[in-house]
């Protein structure tokens, strides 16, 4: 820490941004490389290891982030936080002139508060908000189809430059729950180490004091964020919002969970990439990084405008089969690879093969061979799997082709029916039998 | 070219008569006198005289009998489907002396008895049209014809032309063409010297079983009938066997969107089901069916067919029957849809929708890696264009020439191809492609005195050039 506190804060801040960014833009020969920027913060880590019920070898990262952060008030935020030093520098440019949310209450702890809390439910609420999340997504824009993409990836990011350009660094700040995260567990250090001093006296403590100094002047952030003296009126409150955020958490998340199982049994569209956990708690573990999107080489994964998943899935990637495009390759597993909170689960590429993204389904009112139109068969040419087969039916006397138990929806048949607007064979999403 | 059809009373005639040498006043080998007599005409009182196969210790026996020789010439041509009639047409315009047998009592095999009447692959991945000599000259001819041919030049759609239209043509100009014909007249064995060199083809008609003796046969009976019976190799396959309908009074709605294409990209039809299609859905014909042709309210419906052995007599009677049942229980089905309730099975096609039987083993077997990969051949003889997955692709000489036997050359279905490149080289446009090539270089043996394998390809592909084809 000392070493740290030698070397300009900016130059570390500098040398983490591009760091991520060397994580995000895969250079590295490491498949999983993306997925370790968002497993740093320990927000996403605790909250989607609580909603998976399981932990991975990633969640190291997360705790080191964690331990330094408690002692080191905001220490992620103001070293290592590639969004943080994104804002910082906005707002130097900015306006900076508002500053009517300095009496705003921490929202970020509350945010935090809640999404743990809906992640013991198995729906880490606002997960989304995780900042780095929101660094990575506008990355995967150069896998984006339309602009509608564009805008969806890049969103997130958009509206915090906007708002720290106009407000400062409200964001940071107030908001972020990671940030949030972080003042909990400083506090909750804090309050463990005076307990434990008073128990014995003649420890004494450097941080205590230190909590502010360390940091240049210019940081009003953190003279912001330092906890104000702990009047007993605002503990009570702040007691009161925290048990109301863990049960506005618990509440959304079964909300959430009901709606998305919903949707799935109602929707015939909604294809999740590869490895997604089913439905009903797919929208609140996917964080919205859209690194599968960026990882897909074939441009099938979307984020989706809600029209797929509903309001809870907004941004949330959706797979759609595009003529110009692939389909989901049987040589491929990445999207699952660099998922950091297993809202697709990491599958191994033999394993992926076998992941039910839906079912191909013809209708046989669009198919050429079944309308005898010509002697089309490029589904059945198409297959990866050796499930689609033009199948002659003696009792219909026609041929169409028929798909079998072998298909796991990869869209190799629909992106080569020729038939337009809309193709005869297409991916549905999955309904049990 | 607007020659009084008059003249086609010869084939109602029933008799086997080569039409146009008697036309053009050609002596034939032992051409019958035409019946020229204005009523029925009553013939002298007959006992057969014919030597009938008999049966004794169960077993069913044929004499050994000297068959008469009905004609000879230098290029005979077996089979006046899209490949025969090219080849026949080019050979002859060479100069040299050609015959042309059919089975059937109609010129154009698949592509008029066979009711294949759109004309795909003609057209490159880019949309240009790679094929070319005498299809794009019979294309052209249909283009003047009332009712011939509509989508001409509208790639990727293909043009799809009319089956009596193109009898008619051929007819047309196999009565101009100054080539022996004999309709009517099924191929049944080749004729070898002693050291297996084919020396012509044996044909059963109501004349009988006969003998014509040719310098050089091509093989263009889709089935490579005359080639198998010479003793080349080749490969048996067996696919889909459909049957071709049209059907009349059809919904005119759908009519411009009606048309399929072989382009992934291009539009082709259709109202979607109304949400989610259950799984194995059956066929109730609520799309537009089939592919909408130059007569009015017709359209041409293809079927796919079981798998069976097209050569196999068994196999393709029940086809015949079954296909027909079920052509007329479909077009039941079609008259339930809302603007088809008068729709008509206006013909199902006269000839089987054979799609594969065999395939040679030439000098070179075109593979379908070679065609994926864009494969070049010096010997090329012509394109064929793109088709569902598989690019255009060069179709080499080699692929007519098959490894063993002599003086046959192979063109149209039954040429030297694997199994997934037969199956578009099997297309009509195609077949006139390998036709053409056929027809040429059987002109060369005679003219150069040589074996097939041995034609010179460089000026095989420059007489192609001249007649228009193209070659890359």
């Amino acid at each position: 820490m000392t070493f740290l506190a030698r070397v300009p804060r900016r130059l570390i801040q500098l040398a983490c941004f591009v760091g991520a960014l060397v994580l995000i833009w895969p250079v590295l020969p490491w498949a999983i490389a993306p997925r370790l920027l968002q497993q740093a913060s320990p927000f996403v880590v605790v909250s989607s290891s609580i909603a998976a019920r399981s932990i991975g070898v990633g969640a190291i990262l997360a705790l080191i982030v964690a331990v330094v952060s408690s002692f080191k008030k905001r220490w992620f935020c103001l070293y290592l936080c590639p969004t943080g030093f994104f804002l910082e520098n906005t707002n130097h440019i900015g306006l900076r002139k508002v500053s009517w949310w300095r009496n705003c209450p921490p929202i970020g702890r509350y945010v935090a508060v809640l999404t743990i809390v809906g992640a013991v439910f198995g729906y880490p609420v606002l997960l989304w908000m995780d900042p780095l999340c929101i660094f990575s997504s506008p990355f995967a824009m150069n896998k984006s189809t339309s602009v509608v993409s564009v805008i969806l990836v890049s969103l997130g990011l958009g509206v915090l430059v906007g708002a720290t350009f106009l407000f400062g660094m409200l964001w940071c700040v107030r908001i972020c729950p990671l940030s949030g995260l972080q003042d909990m567990l400083f506090a909750a250090r804090k309050a463990l180490w005076t307990r434990m001093a008073a128990n014995t006296p003649t420890r004494k403590f450097v941080e205590e004091s230190s909590g502010g100094r360390s940091f240049s002047s210019d940081m009003k952030l953190v003279q912001i964020s330092g906890a104000s003296a702990p009047a007993a009126a605002h503990r009570f409150n702040a007691a009161r919002r925290v048990f109301f955020a863990g049960g506005a958490g618990a509440l959304l998340a079964f909300g959430a969970r009901a709606l998305g199982a919903a949707r799935y049994r109602k929707s015939d569209t909604l294809l999740r990439p590869p490895g997604a956990v089913p439905e009903d708690r797919f929208a609140g573990l996917c964080i919205r990084c859209n690194n599968c999107t960026h990882a897909c080489p074939t441009k099938i994964i979307h984020p989706d405008t809600g029209h797929e998943g509903g309001l809870a899935g907004f941004a949330a990637p959706v797979v759609k089969f595009d003529r110009d495009y692939k389909y989901c390759l049987e040589t491929c597993n990445a999207c699952t690879q660099v998922c950091p909170t297993g809202a697709l689960t990491a599958l191994p590429l033999e394993q992926k093969n076998k992941y039910l993204i839906g079912e191909a389904l013809v209708d046989n009112n669009l198919c050429l061979t079944a309308l005898g139109k010509k002697e089309c068969d490029a589904c059945e040419q198409a297959c990866p799997y050796d499930a689609v087969k033009i199948t002659w039916d003696e009792d219909q006397y026609n041929a169409y082709p028929v798909v079998n138990h072998k298909c796991i929806g990869c869209g190799a048949c629909e992106v080569v029916c020729p038939t337009t607007p809309v193709r005869a064979i297409r991916v549905w999403t999955l309904k049990p039998s | 070219m607007r020659r009084s059809i008059a003249a086609g009373g010869l084939f109602a005639a029933g008799s086997l008569v080569p039409v146009s040498s008697a036309l053009a006043g050609q002596a034939g080998e032992k051409p019958a006198a035409p019946a020229a007599g204005q009523g029925p005409e009553k013939l002298p009182h007959q006992t057969g005289s014919h030597v009938p196969a008999t049966l004794a210790d169960g077993k069913v026996t044929q004499p050994r009998r000297e068959l008469p020789v009905l004609h000879k010439t230098s290029v005979l041509v077996v089979g006046g489907g899209p490949a025969g009639t090219a080849a026949a047409f080019t050979a002859k315009r060479m100069g040299v002396d050609v015959t042309l047998v059919e089975r059937y009592g109609y010129l154009g095999g698949l592509a008029t008895g066979g009711l294949v009447l759109g004309i795909f692959p003609l057209y490159d991945r880019g949309n240009k049209q790679v094929i070319f000599g005498i299809a794009e000259e019979l294309m052209k001819k249909l283009d003047v014809l009332k009712y011939g041919i509509i989508d001409r030049g509208k790639a990727p759609t293909y043009p799809t032309f009319d089956a009596e239209v193109l009898k008619y043509l051929l007819a047309d100009m196999m009565l101009d063409s100054g080539i022996t014909a004999f309709l009517d007249c099924w191929g049944v064995d080749a004729i070898v010297d002693a050291k297996g060199t084919v020396k012509g083809a044996v044909f059963e008609s109501k004349s009988g079983r006969q003998a014509i003796l040719a310098d050089i046969v091509i093989d263009c009976s889709g089935d490579g009938d005359i080639y198998a019976a010479a003793g080349a190799a080749f490969e048996k396959v067996k696919t889909n066997i459909g049957l071709i309908s049209r059907i009349g009074n059809i919904d005119e709605v759908d009519m411009a969107a009606g048309r399929g294409s072989e382009d992934p990209g291009k539009p082709v039809t259709g109202k979607p089901s109304e949400g989610r299609p259950s799984k194995g859905r059956v066929n109730d014909f609520g799309g537009h069916a089939g592919n909408s042709t130059p007569a009015p309210h017709m359209n041409w419906l293809n079927m796919r067919g079981p798998v069976g052995d097209a050569l196999d007599v068994a196999d393709l009677t029940a086809m015949e029957l079954k296909h027909r049942r079920g052509t007329w229980s479909n077009v039941e089905k079609l008259r339930q849809k809302q603007g088809d309730e008068q729709a008509f099975l206006a013909e199902t096609a006269p000839q089987l929708g054979v799609r594969l039987s065999r395939l040679l083993d030439g000098v070179k077997k075109l593979t379908v890696q070679e065609i994926r990969s864009g494969a070049k051949f010096k010997d090329v003889i012509g394109y064929s264009g793109a088709y569902a997955n598989a690019p255009e692709f060069q179709i080499p000489y080699g692929s007519l020439v098959p490894e063993k036997v002599e003086n046959v050359l192979a063109a149209g279905r039954c040429i030297s191809t694997d199994f997934e490149v037969g199956d578009i080289t099997r297309l009509i446009p195609v077949c006139w492609v390998t036709g053409q090539a056929a027809g040429v270089a059987a002109a060369l043996c005679i003219q150069d005195k040589c074996k097939p394998r041995n034609v010179n390809v460089a000026k095989l592909q420059n007489i192609l050039h001249q007649q228009g084809a193209y070659l890359g």
